[in-house]
């Protein structure tokens, strides 16, 4: 594939890597960064939670937005998975459902670029099922 | 539940949901008896006897957002669907072992899936917890340990690296998958091209 099949080439990768672009500073307090949790329970992982989650660890690396990308269990909103919830610095917390690949190009672009709030917001005061 | 990396997640998910520091994800395959054993043990919170013992029950679950839990029934199905069967150990304050085993030469038996893709999100999601992911084929043994790529100073946080370490575990596994026999149904599962030209494939083989 990428030709890396030891562990040695895996740190000579990473040594590439570093001499390229330098560590990037991250901000050490996870208030500041955007934080995004994605549901990948059961019910999330069989809706293709993975490929979601995949997409907004990439792009948000290759924008360059500091973010930290975690897993976390069902929210409950089962019927509306992939759900992703997205925390801007400073904002309360919203989810987002039904997201594929493309609602996360759209919520990166518009709701972490701008702030613009978005279509497939589910309301916290939802009933769950 | 199509494979057996999405239960691989789903179960590590409970254990990370447990509050587990160290995750072990073994599969091991027997040639000989025709079996696979996918086991994963964590040192999470535990359980205690009577929670280990409806934890079949697709309407038990411990939480208050949802009324149904269907992670270690759709395991329980998948495994006993190929003859297999589950087995869930668990000591509250000391952790959970949950082993499913499969038969390989049962054609209901679960294709691997995209470990790499799982074991990457599991390992830059949670850079606190360690894992250990082991796949053996009879004497043929892969081993990822999260603390030992800490070590060399593998960092999956930073960009490009996760590719790197998906490639690394798949051409990882490809080459102890190369010790698989070629009538079990993982390994012709394994070896099929992505997944649109499965139905094409599998018409030629069988």
């Amino acid at each position: 594939m990428n030709g890396i099949k030891t562990l040695a080439d895996l740190k000579r990768k990473q040594e590439e890597v570093m001499s390229r672009m330098g560590q990037r500073n991250r901000g050490e307090n996870p208030e500041s960064l955007v934080q995004v949790k994605v549901a990948m329970a059961t019910c999330g992982i069989a809706s293709g939670a993975k490929e979601v989650m995949e997409y907004f660890m990439d792009e948000l690396d290759r924008k360059e937005i500091d973010a930290v990308v975690t897993q976390t269990g069902c929210m409950g909103y089962c019927f509306a998975e992939p759900t992703v919830e997205i925390t801007l610095p400073g904002r309360e917390a919203i989810v987002f459902g039904y997201v594929d690949i493309r609602k996360a190009g759209e919520i990166i672009e518009r709701y972490i670029g701008e702030g613009e709030l978005l279509d497939g917001i589910i309301p916290q005061n939802y009933n769950t099922i | 539940m199509i494979d057996l990396a999405m239960h691989m997640m789903d179960i590590a998910q409970n254990s990370l949901r447990a509050g587990a520091k160290q995750i072990d994800i073994d599969l091991t395959e027997s040639s000989r008896d025709h079996t696979l054993l996918f086991r994963v043990s964590d040192n999470g919170s535990g359980m205690s006897r009577e929670t280990v013992e409806k934890l079949a029950d697709p309407f038990f679950t411990t939480r208050t957002t949802r009324k149904a839990g269907l992670g270690i029934p759709f395991l329980k199905m998948t495994c006993e669907q190929a003859d297999g069967r589950l087995t869930v150990s668990s000591e509250e304050g000391r952790g959970t072992v949950v082993e499913a085993l499969y038969r390989t030469d049962h054609p209901d038996c679960l294709p691997p899936g995209d470990m790499a893709g799982y074991l990457v999100l599991l390992l830059r999601a949670n850079p606190e917890v360690r894992f250990r992911f082991a796949s053996r084929i009879d004497d043929a043994e892969f081993v990822l340990d999260s603390d030992e790529l800490k070590e060399q100073g593998i960092n999956l946080l930073h960009p490009q690296m996760p590719d790197a370490v998906r490639g690394y575990i798949r051409e990882n596994l490809k080459e102890i998958g190369r010790k698989r026999p070629p009538y079990g149904f993982p390994y012709r599962l394994a070896t099929q091209a992505p997944q649109t030209d499965n139905m094409q494939q599998t018409t030629e083989r069988y």
